[in-house]
């Protein structure tokens, strides 16, 4: 078969881009172990308030896990519990998260973490609050007539 | 067979002397828009948490 010079210059270079992006996720998901947020943990959506961790929304300190705190959350039309937190500087937390109803948002603007809150699911990020200020937690999910009201706020302290 | 033969390897050479040189430039261009706006994201998402 015949190639021209410069088609291998570009074959070869696309190769090798696509080889480096496919690396990065594969060491991404496979070595640093990062999933998507909802991972196939599932709740029952009519007994969220009964279920742990979800009948005390909130940050808790845990011991001996990976991370220092969890942060649990549950979303309903068209609020958060809890509506406020405060995250001490440098913290590292689980966030978990699930709705009651309807699909729900959970975007922290500004930030990596974003997800979408299914019923019947649970959603789940691990990081590191190492930027002091205030977060707006939005619903990003049109959710119903209240949708634009739907926030909660976040407050990373010294 | 003898008649065919001239006009098949005049093809190729018709195919060898086309410029592709404007069609390299477009390719390379495109290539490092898709790997810097990769990266810039990449590194968005690495510098937040």
């Amino acid at each position: 078969m015949h190639i021209h010079k410069y088609e291998k210059i570009w074959l070869a270079f696309g190769l090798a881009s696509l080889i480096v992006f496919l690396t990065v996720i594969g060491i991404s998901a496979f070595y640093l172990g990062n999933k998507p947020p909802s991972c196939l943990t599932t709740i029952n959506p009519e007994k969220v308030d009964q279920t742990v961790p979800f009948n005390h929304p909130g940050l808790h300190k845990v011991e001996g896990k990976e991370w220092d705190y969890e942060l649990v959350y549950v979303a309903q039309t068209f609020s958060y519990t809890p509506a406020e937190v405060k995250i001490p500087l440098g913290a590292k937390v689980k966030v978990i998260a699930t709705t009651k109803d309807v699909v729900h948002g959970f975007e922290v603007a500004g930030t990596n973490i974003n997800m979408m809150l299914e019923p019947g699911y649970v959603s789940e990020y691990v990081t590191t609050f190492n930027k002091e200020g205030e977060y707006l937690l939005l619903c990003n999910e049109y959710c119903g007539t209240g949708h634009h009201l739907m926030s909660s706020k976040i407050e990373v302290v010294k | 067979m003898a008649k065919t033969e001239p006009k098949g390897k005049k093809k190729i050479k018709d195919e060898e002397n086309s410029s592709l040189k404007g069609t390299l430039v477009s390719v390379l261009f495109l290539g490092i828009f898709v790997i810097v706006t990769w990266v810039s994201v990449y590194f968005l998402f690495l510098n937040r948490f």
